[in-house]
């Protein structure tokens, strides 16, 4: 045991670097590529649950418990599991107001932001739609407040990561362009959603949600409402069906089968679908969405 | 010629700073018209936010309060009356029993609770549970909690329930089941270890997660402590968890608590516990969870030994539905039951079962159905069957629970 016990120091301080947990895999991926070397980044929730609903493991705690930077999406999506790791973690680096605390969604412009709020309308969330990341064009936004967020907490090494985001910044602008060239030659713009999940990215290149399956968010299909939406599918003559990895997929299929709709599974998040880069977590979106 | 181009030289110099003079006076004719207008512009903002502002408002520092309501309808093959006097052989003497949830026949109204957390300040958050019985008002549990130690510390002081075993530290309301276990109603009754007291929590700094616990508390638990000359009870736990591959999560904990049951005489329980967890889906999941309790209570001349364990499985099939079956069992009674004598009190068992359907998170519809066999009425064995349908609410801004 007394031996055991220097090595246990000894191994914290070869690990010098910043240990960031952020809760979904986009940001984790983010935050890689401007930490670089100088950071340890784990993601908290794995990318085939849906992010509202991530079991709290004590496991976690063990991971919270040691961070110096929590990276959260914010916007009320991890209001259902992480409260209670943070309470439990006994971390003062990333207590909600600590310097080591980053909520994202305090930078973005949100998008559906409800005038009035209540339970009655199903989950939703009050400040607006937390699923951002699916627009490609927010990511050098969520960059920039990273970086920013690196630099305050590792001063000794501010220029690298300047220079990293600047890197970054290049990189994701030429990846942009062609992104957006593909985008622009699509021409079916009409689309039906299982969950508001990826509005954003919908609004970012003009498409037009004509309604979700589900009948209120986190409500499940109901006949009704099911048969509801066939009728708009068909009258509007809808061909895209988005549905998410995580929720059932039988009402999206029995949608399909009565219209000329085709289901496409889109991934909410970096990993969702097996992708291993955000580049191609985003050209996975664009490759269903728009072919 | 060198006068001449000195002269040219000049000459055009002077032209070109004429024509410089215009633009600059132009120029700052422009700036002060887009400072006037910026001026409008503060102006009017100003206005606005002062006409606005409620300089003394702190609506934004309201705690997060929500309502929880508890309620059943249910049929018992036994009469209010007998059901009061039931005793459990060696734990719950006849009469002794305490019923705060689902004692009669018909409807119930369990309760009305107030829960309510907030941030106090950068160093301590508080929580406050307000139970309300339909005649009894009771503070379930009120205390504060730190946010900024360092070394992975964490203290707990005030009135709240004991994180002793798996579920000691759980409400009514977030129970698998709506009956305790047995053994925890044998040794406990319904509000398991509550008190006043303190908490220190630490988290070991490995990999694994490793959690060590200690609490000082006054003790006033009947059942188990109760000496009441002063603070007498003492509890340790160590809890850990690991994850085997992505989907299945292992918690266990050993606790240990040691209290007085009256000036001389001590209590020791010991507790073990293990949960699996494997989430199949994002809404679904198989979770077993097993837990074992023992008691040495000192008495004037011997040591009550008595134990007991449940098992239970839930499989959670959807974001609607799910299905629960447990098993409690007293392994172990050494104590004095001449009281009973006569009467079988071996095998002391239930079995419960149950369904939850939740139209929306915060609602819970659960049927559910009780098989007990630990059970007389005078001095008689009596099978109890219970047939049950609890509703449950959690309205306003309730924070998500523990694991």
């Amino acid at each position: 045991m007394k031996k055991i016990l220097p090595l246990l120091l000894l191994s914290t301080l070869a690990f010098a670097s910043l240990k960031i947990e952020t809760t979904y895999s986009t940001f984790g991926a983010i935050t890689k590529k401007i930490g670089g070397d100088l950071v340890h980044v784990h993601v908290l929730a794995s990318a085939k649950y849906d992010p509202h609903f991530i079991v709290p493991k004590p496991s976690l705690l063990s991971k919270l418990r040691r961070a110096d930077l929590l990276i959260i999406n914010g916007g009320g999506l991890e209001l259902g599991w992480l409260p209670p790791l943070i309470r439990n973690a006994n971390n003062a680096n990333i207590q909600n107001g600590a310097k080591g605390f980053l909520d994202i969604s305090h930078f973005i412009p949100m998008i559906d932001v409800p005038t009035s709020v209540s339970r009655g309308f199903g989950d939703v969330h009050a400040e607006g739609n937390p699923h951002y990341t699916t627009d490609p064009h927010m990511v050098p936004l969520i960059a920039k407040v990273i970086e920013g967020k690196l630099e305050t907490l590792d001063s000794d090494n501010a220029l690298k990561y300047e220079k990293n985001l600047e890197n970054f910044l290049l990189e994701w602008k030429e990846y942009l362009t062609q992104l957006d060239l593909k985008m622009s030659a699509c021409k079916d713009k009409k689309v039906v959603q299982y969950h508001e999940l990826f509005n954003y990215f919908l609004k970012r290149y003009n498409y037009k949600s004509y309604g979700n399956i589900e009948p209120l968010p986190g409500i499940a299909p109901s006949s009704k409402h099911t048969i509801a939406i066939i009728n708009t599918i068909k009258k509007n003559s809808i061909k895209l069906l988005l549905q998410d990895v995580y929720h059932e997929k039988k009402t999206a299929k029995f949608i399909a089968s009565k219209t000329d709709a085709q289901v496409l599974l889109i991934p909410h998040d970096m990993g969702a679908d097996g992708s291993k880069t955000l580049q191609e977590y985003y050209k996975n979106i664009a490759n269903k969405i728009c072919r | 010629m060198k006068k001449k181009i000195v002269l040219s030289t000049l000459f055009a110099s002077s032209l070109f700073a004429g024509a410089e003079i215009d633009t600059i006076k132009q120029d700052l004719e422009t700036q002060k018209e887009l400072i006037n207008k910026l001026n409008v512009k503060l102006k009017n903002l100003e206005q606005k936010s002062t006409n606005r502002s409620a300089s003394f408002s702190q609506n934004a520092y309201l705690p997060d309060i929500a309502l929880i309501l508890n309620m059943s309808v249910q049929s018992r093959n036994l009469s209010n009356d007998d059901y009061e006097k039931v005793a459990m052989p060696g734990f719950i003497d006849s009469g002794k029993i305490h019923l705060p949830f689902n004692k009669n026949r018909g409807f119930n109204f369990n309760y009305a609770e107030v829960a309510m957390h907030s941030v106090v300040d950068p160093y301590f958050e508080a929580f406050a549970n307000f139970h309300l019985h339909p005649d009894e008002f009771e503070i379930g549990e009120a205390y504060i909690q730190t946010t900024a130690l360092p070394y992975s510390l964490r203290v707990k002081a005030g009135k709240f329930k004991s994180s002793f075993g798996r579920i000691n530290n759980k409400h009514q309301h977030s129970w698998n089941f709506d009956s305790q276990p047995l053994i925890y109603k044998g040794l406990f009754a319904p509000d398991a270890i509550s008190d006043a007291g303190i908490q220190l929590q630490w988290i070991a700094p490995t990999d694994t997660y490793i959690m060590f616990g200690t609490e000082a508390m006054q003790g006033t638990n009947g059942r188990s402590f109760g000496n009441s000359s002063e603070n007498n009870l003492y509890i340790a736990y160590l809890k850990s968890s690991i994850d085997m591959g992505e989907d299945l999560s292992v918690l266990a904990g050993l606790s240990y608590a040691h209290g007085k049951n009256s000036s001389s005489n001590a209590t020791d329980i010991y507790g073990i516990d293990i949960t699996f967890r494997e989430q199949l889906g994002s809404y679904s999941a198989l979770v077993w969870q097993n837990e074992y309790l023992q008691r040495d209570k000192e008495l004037a001349t011997t040591t009550d030994k008595q134990a007991g364990l449940y098992s239970e499985l839930i499989y959670q099939y959807n974001n609607s539905y799910s299905f629960g079956a447990r098993y409690d069992l007293i392994t172990k009674n050494d104590t004095d039951l001449s009281t009973y004598s006569g009467v079988d009190t071996e095998n002391l068992e239930r079995y419960t079962a149950k369904i939850d359907y939740h139209p929306f998170p915060m609602s819970r519809l659960r049927l559910s159905y009780t098989y007990d066999k630990s059970k007389v009425i005078a001095g008689e064995r009596k099978d109890i069957n219970e047939v049950m349908l609890t509703l449950n609410i959690a309205a306003g801004a309730h924070g998500a629970h523990d694991y």
